[in-house]
């Protein structure tokens, strides 16, 4: 293409095309220029932007931590109330662990007023470049959108420090719970500590005066017994090799001696039963009571064989209890009855159960000596009698055996009577209903 | 063995005293060595002590052993007499005025063959030492004695500890 151009026309038009290029290259590098100042601000802007990301993430970090810290928190405390025993440990922990979360949160202030130092920077620059302000108006902007998120994630830094505050505040509640709780268990362990060592001195005193009292027995039944055979003995001796220098009255006196000296060894050994009867262990089984009532008879009839008694034992009597204490409670109650019937023809001794009655009621009867109902309460009591010796031996030890042997085994025993129409002893081997 | 003899082991005298009354009162005139205590009976038995000269063979037909003695106690001088070979066999009776079941039952594991109360009245005393007497020396067959083992037999009493001297 070759358009009929005039050359002045040309050189001149030529002339302005390179005036205007000229002007529009320097407009372009004074542009240029410029652009480069706004790269280096834009820079700035970016490294300070980078600088704040930074502080950002840094802000996320400790967020985070926290956030593990709370988690941390929940978990120590269920620790906590799952654990009352370890409390104070627990609790010991929970002091460090608080004062770390504090610590924490002192750090996250301390971020948050970097922070806004950094803000403050950035605003101070922008303030030097007043025309670079209105500019890059739409950068400042943006900045500002970032550092209103900065705020934001300030605001949530409050919020998740008010929370971790408010848990804070709800441990503390737990905690003073555990030391009320705390408090509560080491009186209980003191009262406790106080009863066992209580019960500890008592079971070691009981152990010692049970030491005690088997020595005393064993001593009564070994060392108070040989005097006595001395006495009785000697006083015998006397009697056969020396009757010829003896006056009656003599005679009558070492009569006495003996007497005394045997009935001591009487009680001595009833007293011994008693003893042992308090001691000895219970060894509960099934009886046959009217067994037990037949072979204690059949040795007092081998022992009196002069005496004749009418006799009425059932078949069988089944209980539960230590055989030999009711052997030994049949033996001084049948003994009993025995003995007081001695001045009876025909002297009546019966054995055998009432007909109803819960729990069920034994009896032995006799048509004895019987007794005067007004002392009834007497009957029972150690050393108490009703009779005289010479009316009827005895050492009044007999009856309070019976008595404690009922109650080992949870019964109970009383007594009807009548002067000269005989006695009748009822007991029972189990607790009333 | 035509010479029968009974061990009183008994530290009180006057029982002593009695067991001899009574023994004569029975009848029984067999001779009776009496110890005062455990560890005289045992030197009595093994030859020990002042024994130490006794013939060995020469052993009491029966031996009655109170229980709460000095030194050495019943239970023991029983253990004692079945622990030794030479006086497993030897018949003893615990003469005690214990009753105390424990005593009983420890008299018995240790190896006595019979256990007798004393009684504090003379007549029922001297009934059971009667009884005893006459059951251990008379109606009782003894152990055989061991063939070649009984060359001393009736020198034994120029030994013993107390002959019986029953002038009560």
């Amino acid at each position: 293409m070759h358009p009929n151009i005039e050359s002045a026309d040309t050189d001149g038009a030529l002339a302005d095309a390179h005036e205007h290029s000229t002007a529009i290259l320097d407009i372009l590098d004074d542009f240029a220029a410029r652009a480069t100042g706004l790269d280096a601000t834009q820079r700035a802007v970016m490294n300070i932007l980078d600088d704040f990301d930074v502080e950002r993430r840094k802000v996320e970090v400790v967020n985070e931590e926290l956030r593990g810290q709370i988690v941390e928190r929940i978990r120590v405390e269920e620790t906590l109330r799952s654990a009352s025993i370890a409390a104070e440990a627990a609790g010991a922990r929970i002091d460090a662990a608080q004062r770390a979360v504090l610590n924490i949160l002192d750090d996250a202030t301390t971020e948050t007023l970097r922070l806004n130092d950094t803000q403050r920077a950035i605003l101070n620059i922008l303030d030097d470049d007043e025309g670079e302000r209105q500019q890059f108006a739409s950068t400042q902007k943006a900045i500002l959108n970032i550092l209103d998120d900065s705020a934001d994630e300030k605001s949530q830094s409050k919020d998740l420090q008010l929370a971790a505050l408010n848990i804070l505040d709800d441990v503390e509640i737990e905690r003073q719970k555990v030391e009320y709780m705390n408090g509560e268990l080491r009186e209980q362990i003191v009262e406790r500590t106080r009863v066992e060592e209580a019960l500890r001195r008592a079971s070691a005193a009981t152990e010692a005066a049970n030491r005690e009292l088997e020595a005393f027995s064993y001593s009564v039944a070994h060392d108070l017994r040989a005097p006595l055979r001395s006495i009785d003995g000697f006083s015998q001796a006397l009697l056969e090799d020396c009757a010829e220098q003896l006056p009656q009255e003599g005679v009558t006196y070492l009569g006495f001696v003996r007497e005394s000296a045997q009935h001591m060894a009487q009680l001595i050994d009833d007293l011994l039963s008693m003893s042992r009867v308090a001691r000895s262990e219970f060894n509960r089984s099934t009886v046959n009571l009217a067994a037990v009532a037949r072979h204690v008879v059949t040795r007092l009839m081998r022992d009196h064989p002069d005496r004749s008694v009418e006799l009425i034992i059932p078949q069988e009597i089944m209980v539960a209890g230590d055989a030999r204490l009711l052997e030994l409670a049949l033996e001084n109650l049948l003994g009993n009855a025995w003995k007081f019937t001695r001045k009876r023809t025909p002297a009546h001794i019966e054995f055998g159960e009432m007909p109803d009655g819960l729990p069920t009621v034994y009896f032995v009867r006799d048509n004895g000596a019987g007794f005067n109902m007004a002392f009834a309460g007497k009957l029972f009591a150690v050393f108490q009698r009703l009779h005289t010796v010479t009316e009827f031996e005895g050492t009044g030890i007999g009856l309070a055996n019976v008595e404690r042997i009922i109650h080992r085994h949870g019964g109970r025993i009383w007594a009807e009577g009548e002067v000269d129409r005989g006695a009748t002893f009822y007991f029972t081997l189990e607790e009333a209903a | 063995m035509t010479t029968a003899t009974i061990l009183l082991v008994e530290d009180n005298s006057k029982d002593e005293a009695l067991t001899l009354r009574a023994l004569k009162k029975a009848g029984i005139t067999n001779e009776v060595i009496v110890t005062r205590d455990g560890a005289e009976a045992l030197d009595y038995l093994f030859c020990t002590g002042a024994f130490a000269d006794r013939e060995p063979s020469a052993l009491p037909t029966v031996a009655l052993v109170d229980l709460n003695l000095p030194k050495i106690s019943g239970h023991e001088v029983v253990r004692r007499i079945r622990a030794d070979s030479r006086t497993r066999l030897l018949p003893v009776v615990i003469l005690t005025s214990s009753n105390e079941d424990e005593d009983r039952t420890k008299g018995y594991i240790a190896g006595a063959n019979s256990y007798v109360r004393k009684p504090v009245e003379f007549g029922a005393f001297a009934g059971a030492v009667q009884q005893l007497g006459l059951y251990w020396l008379v109606l009782n067959e003894r152990v055989p004695p061991v063939t070649g083992n009984r060359t001393g037999t009736g020198t034994a009493s120029s030994h013993e500890a107390r002959s019986s001297d029953t002038n009560v």
